[in-house]
């Protein structure tokens, strides 16, 4: 059944620009990851998330978290039940 | 008796100065209580026993009682608070010397040039947007992952 989320991370991983991705459910559990992002990851993926959705009171306004570094960007994003981080490279 | 670790039969085991008075209760005769003279001599006279049962209770209640006000307070003078404060400060810096100094732990300082960084370049919106939708395929696919139920999760045993 997981086949349709890992063809979709493989596709995710083809753009060039992306060196990592990462899927996790809401209490931070892995559901799926690629390159640079790995399972460790998944507790402050998901807690960042979380935490900046708490920010607003509009639960239709979900943010999008952007790490930026010297090197590249990660960008964390809610859809759902499931939190979605995806780390770019500067290219 | 309400409290943790109380027991009623541990009163010979406890430390007899623990009951005792801290304050001494004053003198009856230099503290009138409440402006009115108390002595022997006023009792015996016109005593009814409703009169002798009041004068039992007042007399009962003034020894009990501890005027914390009437009490004698020892005042220090001038040079020995002087004195105990200043072997106070002494022994407080003593210790604060020997004591390791608690840092209070700041966030770290991440760059010099905080309005450089504010003011450089945004994430590219396109990128968001392509966050987004990866998102958005993700719990579609999620989606699939359900519970596809075969058999019974309760059977009965035959039993015949």
């Amino acid at each position: 059944m997981e086949a349709t989320l890992e063809q979709h991370l493989d596709e995710t991983m083809k753009n060039p620009a992306v060196v990592g991705v990462l899927v996790t459910d809401q209490q931070g559990h892995n559901l799926g990851c690629r390159g640079s992002l790995a399972d460790e990851h998944g507790g402050v993926v998901s807690v960042l998330a979380k935490q900046a959705a708490a920010l607003t009171r509009d639960p239709t306004d979900t943010p999008t978290v952007c790490l930026e570094s010297d090197t590249g960007n990660i960008l964390v994003r809610t859809h759902g039940t499931i939190t979605v981080a995806v780390h770019k490279i500067a290219s | 008796m309400g409290c943790c670790y109380s027991d009623e039969s541990e009163t010979a085991e406890q430390d007899p100065d623990e009951r005792k008075r801290l304050i001494p209760p004053p003198n009856p005769d230099s503290k009138p209580l409440n402006g009115t003279e108390w002595s022997a001599a006023n009792v015996p006279s016109a005593r009814t026993d409703e009169q002798a049962l009041l004068t039992s209770i007042l007399t009962k209640t003034a020894q009990n009682i501890i005027d914390v006000s009437a009490a004698d307070s020892q005042g220090m003078e001038q040079h020995e608070y002087m004195d105990k404060a200043r072997q106070y400060s002494t022994k407080l810096a003593v210790l604060s010397n020997t004591l390791p100094q608690k840092k209070a732990h700041l966030l770290s300082s991440l760059t010099s040039q905080p309005h450089q960084v504010l003011a450089s370049d945004l994430v590219p919106y396109s990128d968001v947007q392509q966050v987004s939708k990866i998102a958005a395929y993700a719990y579609s696919a999620i989606s699939q992952i359900k519970v596809d139920a075969k058999e019974e999760l309760v059977v009965q045993f035959a039993i015949p």
